[in-house]
């Protein structure tokens, strides 16, 4: 039964990618097929991941292959059926939203193209989280990084996104080396490529192996995460792809290397661990929250800055797994099991509120043709929708309750607070900081988010792109308006998110807590007991809402219906004109000083005087940079190291073709003894 | 949900709604008496509201419907955050709809809606009170975060209504003297800066270098004004509950007893209004400081709420 | 033993070292010179309260003139002499300094939690009664250093020492219920003499250089 299911997804990717191939010279219909097939497959996985979750025994297909050691194996336990549910739903909004957005691309783009390479990355990413086979897994991930790739240099007549291309290809290749030395060890210790064999092999390798791999495997995944401090290409790479493939890459594709970690960590090295490997995690995702956030702050390419927040929730993800690991390691399961759940949760939260606001901006650039946030403005008057939209998704990613984010962080932040628990007094003292780090986080994307939506959506329009935005066409409206609400009910429901989530770390932790992490019935999340803390979204919903609605009766009755009077902004005498607004820029400046030493700014000031008098100036221009401290400080030492490198061994290239025939008859020569 | 709950939380709601206009007439008496005012009487807030509530709202033509919705989601998320704070009585019947992490985010809800109205009405005050009221509130959370769990350790629960009701069987402050001593001095600075209060923000005034909450709610006028005083007064209360019933929790109601009800009602009015006289006089010593001085202030409050934790440790090893 | 419950005095010294320890941090947010000097009397005052109260609840009686001395020096004689200093050389206020407030809040607080750790395998083998202040006083000593490294003024810079001096007494009377009066007799009055030998100094400073600044002494390398 669930065979057919998966060969009935595979046939709709497969229509979406050949299909639209045999309509060239119809870009409608094109569209209309790569991205109704592509809907429509998005919709069989979202069946297969919630039977998959739900199956007593891993669901296992098997193709053997000519090649040694390959075999196409596939495999769906409740992790990756988690991760299939996860890129099934946000693929089908963003396969909605697409079939609008692409219009367009139409006569720029071949969108036939598009459409192949698009089902293609899905139906990679989907392959991904199900392989079986480290072999295999590696040919889909790279199948993977090379569909996104293209997919980046969409618009390649643009030299900024040939450059953004290459950038991530080269961070992207650096991640798989470091995956496949990972695999290469366990390789060398077992064997054999299948995952089945990694899983057995968990306590046979020594110490100093485990440790090796465990540093691989963060480096190889991390740099797919975005982690700080490989996460530089992503604020490249992200705003460069087509808005409704950034929607993809950034909320499903980074999640990918969560599947990795876990997976690796849990699954194959799984058995008992150090303490200071969930330390190395935590404190990696507390930097990367941190910092992604504060250089989010600083951007106003809105693209660029949901780019660096996927940093910040990356980190926030590995916050939840890092604690997760911590309390493992000191084994206490049900809090370790706690850590897991709350950064699943995330997973899955930041995926249908990071898709849902790639998708906001990508409206916006439909309807304006900018990116840059100081070109936008009153677009909520102009995009009622799309700014309703956007607003659900900023609330949602600043973790105001009651939607989804709150109940994710809320999670991590219990977690973090269980420290009291732990037997070592380091650890005790240093999670409650990184709690502390987490709430400025989170006051810092609230800040993030109120820049980004005030100064677009609010207040006059500062362009006339802005001026003359219209709303974006219906499809575009419903693959927004379905993240939009899927982020309520993720917030109101954990009573049904949790114990789907309980599936996925059950396996890992040993232990299964959905039946004591809830109280009243499921009314009500308490992670470890009710005394200790709990937290109730549905209430908490139904009083905001019935306390607004005592606002208003109260105001009602204390002064009655009353008339109210619109009149233009007070602007001390002046008409108000978009000139006078706040900028982006403005709004930050405040936190770009207090936070000088980690942006280290330099700002430039040139004032144009007017002849008569040195009061009064012509025109001032001025400029702002903040400082790439990673690419400055590590990258490009590292880059400068080896084209000095390079170029010293340039000596041996004489040009000469007998000298080339030379070299390989010493290597065969050097071979030859060196096996004999 | 019993019929008492239900009681017990219109109970809380009145008392929230109807106190807090009070507790800002205090401060303000209090403040005019230092600075040898005469001052108006301390229930001119209540008549101002009524006053407030008939007058015409006036509504920029910039704004889009952030801007009216805003006061009533304030209104709203202040008073739900009320809930969750016990007054007279611990454990509250909400106790467990939200912990110590669900109030600071819900306050955090109010405040995001006022920072976006400020910006709506596109006027240049709006957007720098909308500014500074950003970068106050990052500084805020943390130390907010860090002191109530620092708090919330020595009661080993994070519920607020816990705390409370272990403290007050306990005797709380007496019992552990330092963590709750600094997590105190802690709580006191970040509720004068989360409640736009000297030396952060100063509340009488309207001149644009000093203004912050000021500058947010420019443009409001009419009863739209109103509720948003009348949130910003129940966010005061909030604050000051916390500092008197986690602090000084002595007289609270544990059980259900009219006798015990009636007394926790009247210590607390009591304690507030002590409360509420302390900020006056401690507002009248000190200047507003510039606005990236305030960074000090906040960073010696998340600095206490951290020696809070390491001296709770440490007493325990 | 006085009457006096013993967990309860515990609380109350364990609250002193507190408070001594919450005016170190007071002073190293604080600018201007004055409020510097009468933190650190303050400080001295929290100081004898803890020494009075040892000695209280120990019964060794010699601390009680520690105690007295330390009022009389420290919070009284001291501070006058500070104050005479700033007043003579109009300095009322530190501008710049090497380390921002916040950061230096934030390493002080990093500080504190060293000395913690520190301390806490030896914490075990000391008294019931002081529990707390051995590490107190450790990180007494540190922000002590750490105030006369951060600082440029010459008065921060005496005060950082005294800081550092009361953070040693702090350990004697905690760790080892006071020294032998002999030796807090001598060490009394080695730091009235260094107080005046201070100010003396800082005069020559004053008149050599024309501020005391002491990063202008870079100039006497020359």
């Amino acid at each position: 039964m669930t065979i057919l299911l998966f060969l009935a997804l595979l046939l709709a990717y497969a229509c979406g990618m050949v299909l639209p191939l045999c309509f060239p010279g119809r870009p409608h219909i094109q569209n209309v097929i790569a991205h109704g097939s592509a809907a429509v497959a998005g919709g069989l996985g979202i069946v297969l991941g919630l039977v998959g979750l739900f199956a007593s025994e891993p669901l296992v297909w098997f193709l053997p292959s000519s090649i040694p050691l390959l075999t196409f194996s596939l495999r769906l336990d409740s992790l990756s059926a988690f991760f299939v549910l996860t890129i099934s739903l946000v693929g089908l909004a963003v396969s909605v939203f697409a079939s609008g957005y692409v219009r367009e691309f139409y006569g720029r783009i071949p969108v036939s193209l598009l459409g192949f390479l698009y089902n293609g990355f899905i139906l990679s990413m989907l392959l991904v989280v199900t392989a079986d086979n480290a072999f295999f897994f590696l040919i889909v991930w790279e199948l993977m990084s090379l569909l996104s790739y293209f997919l980046v240099v969409s618009e390649h007549e643009k030299p900024d996104v040939r450059f953004a291309g290459l950038f991530y290809l080269i961070m992207t290749h650096v991640g798989t080396a470091f995956i496949l030395m990972t695999f290469l060890m366990f390789y060398q210790e077992t064997g054999s490529f299948a995952f089945e064999s990694f899983r057995n092999a968990d306590q046979s390798l020594p110490e100093g192996l485990r440790t090796l791999v465990f540093w691989t495997a963060l480096i190889g995944f991390g740099t797919k995460a975005g982690i700080v401090p490989l996460h530089v290409w992503l604020p490249y790479a992200h705003p460069a792809a087509p808005s409704h493939v950034s929607a993809l890459m950034s909320g499903v594709m980074i999640k990918t290397a969560i599947y990795g970690l876990l997976r690796m960590y849990f699954d194959f090295l799984g058995g008992p661990f150090p303490w200071w490997w969930g330390f190395v995690v935590l404190l990696v995702g507390t930097v990367s929250a941190v910092l992604g956030v504060m250089y989010a702050l600083m951007e106003h390419d809105l693209k660029s800055l949901l780019a660096f927040h996927s940093v910040e929730n990356i980190g926030i993800i590995l916050m939840g797994i890092g604690t997760g690991m911590v309390f493992y390691a000191y084994d206490l399961p049900h809090l370790a099991a706690l850590g897991i759940i709350a950064g699943l949760y995330h997973t899955l939260n930041h995926a249908v509120f990071k898709a849902l606001l790639f998708m906001g901006a990508g409206s916006l650039l439909y309807a304006t043709h900018t990116r840059n946030m100081e070109e936008y403005g009153g677009l909520l008057r102009r995009m009622p929708w799309t700014g309703l939209f956007f607003l659900i998704g900023a609330i949602s990613i600043s973790a105001l309750p009651p939607t989804n984010g709150f109940v994710s962080e809320w999670l991590v932040f219990q977690g973090l607070f269980l420290s009291l628990e732990l037997p070592s007094l380091f650890l005790k003292l240093m999670l409650p900081i990184a709690g502390a780090l987490l709430a400025l986080t989170g006051a810092l994307a609230l800040a993030c988010f109120v820049k980004a939506f005030g100064i677009s959506f609010l207040a006059l329009p500062r362009s006339s792109h802005a001026r003359k935005a219209l709303e974006v066409p219906v499809p575009m409206r419903v693959g927004m308006g379905f993240l939009a609400g899927l982020c309520l009910v993720l917030g109101l429901g954990p009573a049904v998110v949790v114990p789907l989530l309980d599936r996925v770390s059950e396996p890992f932790v040993g232990i299964s807590i959905a039946g004591r992490v809830f109280e009243m019935g499921g009314w009500t999340l308490a992670p470890v007991s009710g005394e200790f803390s709990s937290l109730s979204t549905p209430v908490l919903a139904i009083v905001l809402a019935g306390l607004t609605g005592l606002g208003w009766g109260l105001a009602y009755v204390l002064g009655g219906k009353g008339k109210t009077r619109f009149y233009k902004t007070w602007g001390c005498g002046l008409n108000v004109t978009a000139r006078m607004e706040y900028t982006a820029t403005g709004f930050v400046q405040p936190i770009k000083r207090v936070f000088s030493t980690i942006y280290q700014p330099t700002v430039k000031l040139e004032t144009e005087f007017l002849e008569e008098s040195h009061y009064f100036a012509k025109r001032r221009h001025f400029e702002f940079s903040i400082e790439p401290i990673f690419l400055k400080y590590l990258y490009h030492p590292i880059l400068e190291f080896f084209s000095t490198l390079a170029d010293r061994s340039r000596v041996i290239q004489g040009g000469n073709l007998s000298l080339y025939l030379a070299y390989i008859f010493g290597t065969l020569v050097f071979l030859l003894m060196v096996m004999g | 949900m019993s019929a008492i709950d239900f009681l017990l939380i219109i109970l809380q709601m009145l008392l929230v709604v109807g106190l807090s206009p009070l507790i800002v007439g205090v401060i303000r008496r209090v403040k005019a008496h230092q600075q040898c005012r005469y001052g108006a009487s301390v229930f001119q807030p209540y008549s101002d509201l009524a006053k407030l509530f008939r007058k015409e709202p006036v509504i920029s033509t910039t704004a889009s419907w952030i801007f009216p919705a805003t006061p009533y989601i304030l209104f709203s998320s202040t008073l739900a955050a009320s809930l969750l704070v016990p007054t007279i009585i611990a454990p509250m019947p909400l106790n467990f709809a939200g912990n110590i992490i669900a109030l600071v985010y819900l306050l955090a809800l109010g405040t995001f809606f006022l920072m976006l109205a400020g910006l709506d009405a596109g006027s240049a005050f709006g957007g720098m009170g909308s500014s500074r009221e950003a970068i106050v509130a990052s500084l805020t959370e943390p130390a907010l975060i860090l002191s109530l769990f620092a708090l919330a350790l020595t009661a080993g629960s994070a519920n607020i209504s816990a705390i409370v009701y272990k403290t007050a069987i306990l005797q709380g402050i007496v019992l552990d003297p330092p963590p709750h001593l600094m997590a105190l001095v802690a709580l006191f600075i970040i509720s004068l800066a989360e409640t736009g209060r000297v030396p952060v923000d100063n509340p009488a005034t309207h001149l644009e270098l000093t203004m912050i909450h000021e500058a947010m709610i420019l443009e409001y006028s009419g009863r739209y004004l109103a509720l948003v005083e009348w949130a910003a007064g129940m966010k005061l209360m909030i604050f000051l509950t916390l500092l008197a019933n986690i602090f000084a929790p002595w007289g609270i109601a544990t059980t259900l007893s009219p006798s015990a009800l009636g007394l926790g009602l009247v210590v607390f009015v009591g304690k507030v209004v002590g409360l509420a006289v302390v900020v006056g006089v401690f507002e009248c010593m000190f200047a507003k400081l510039r606005l990236f001085r305030v960074t000090e202030l906040l960073g010696a409050a998340f600095i206490l709420s951290l020696l809070a934790l390491v001296f709770f440790y440490i007493l325990r090893v | 033993m006085p009457n006096l419950p013993i967990n309860i005095g515990s609380y109350l010294v364990n609250l002193c070292s507190a408070l001594l320890l919450l005016t170190c941090f007071a002073i190293v947010a604080q600018r201007r010179l004055m409020a510097c000097v009468d933190l650190f009397a303050l400080q001295s005052v929290f100081l004898a309260v803890t020494a009075t109260l040892v000695a209280y609840l120990t019964g060794i009686h010699h601390i009680y003139l520690a105690a007295v001395l330390t009022i009389a020096i420290k919070a009284m004689i001291l501070p006058r002499i500070l104050k005479k200093i700033v007043r003579q050389l109009n300095v009322q206020r530190e501008v710049s300094m090497y380390v921002n407030i916040p950061t230096g809040l934030l390493i002080c607080g990093a500080l504190v939690i060293l000395a913690f750790f520190i301390t806490e395998p030896i914490v075990h083998l000391g008294f019931l009664l002081t529990q707390d202040s051995l590490a107190i006083a450790l990180a007494i000593v540190l922000i002590g250093f750490f105030i006369m490294v951060s600082r440029l003024k010459a008065v921060t810079q005496v005060i950082g020492f005294l800081v550092i001096e009361n953070g040693l007494f702090l350990a004697a009377t905690a760790a080892a219920y006071g020294m032998p009066l002999i030796v807090e007799l001598g060490i009394f009055f080695d730091v009235l003499v260094a107080g005046l030998i201070v100010g003396i100094y800082t005069h020559q400073i004053q008149e050599a250089f024309g501020s005391v600044d002491t990063s202008r002494m870079k100039a006497l390398k020359e």
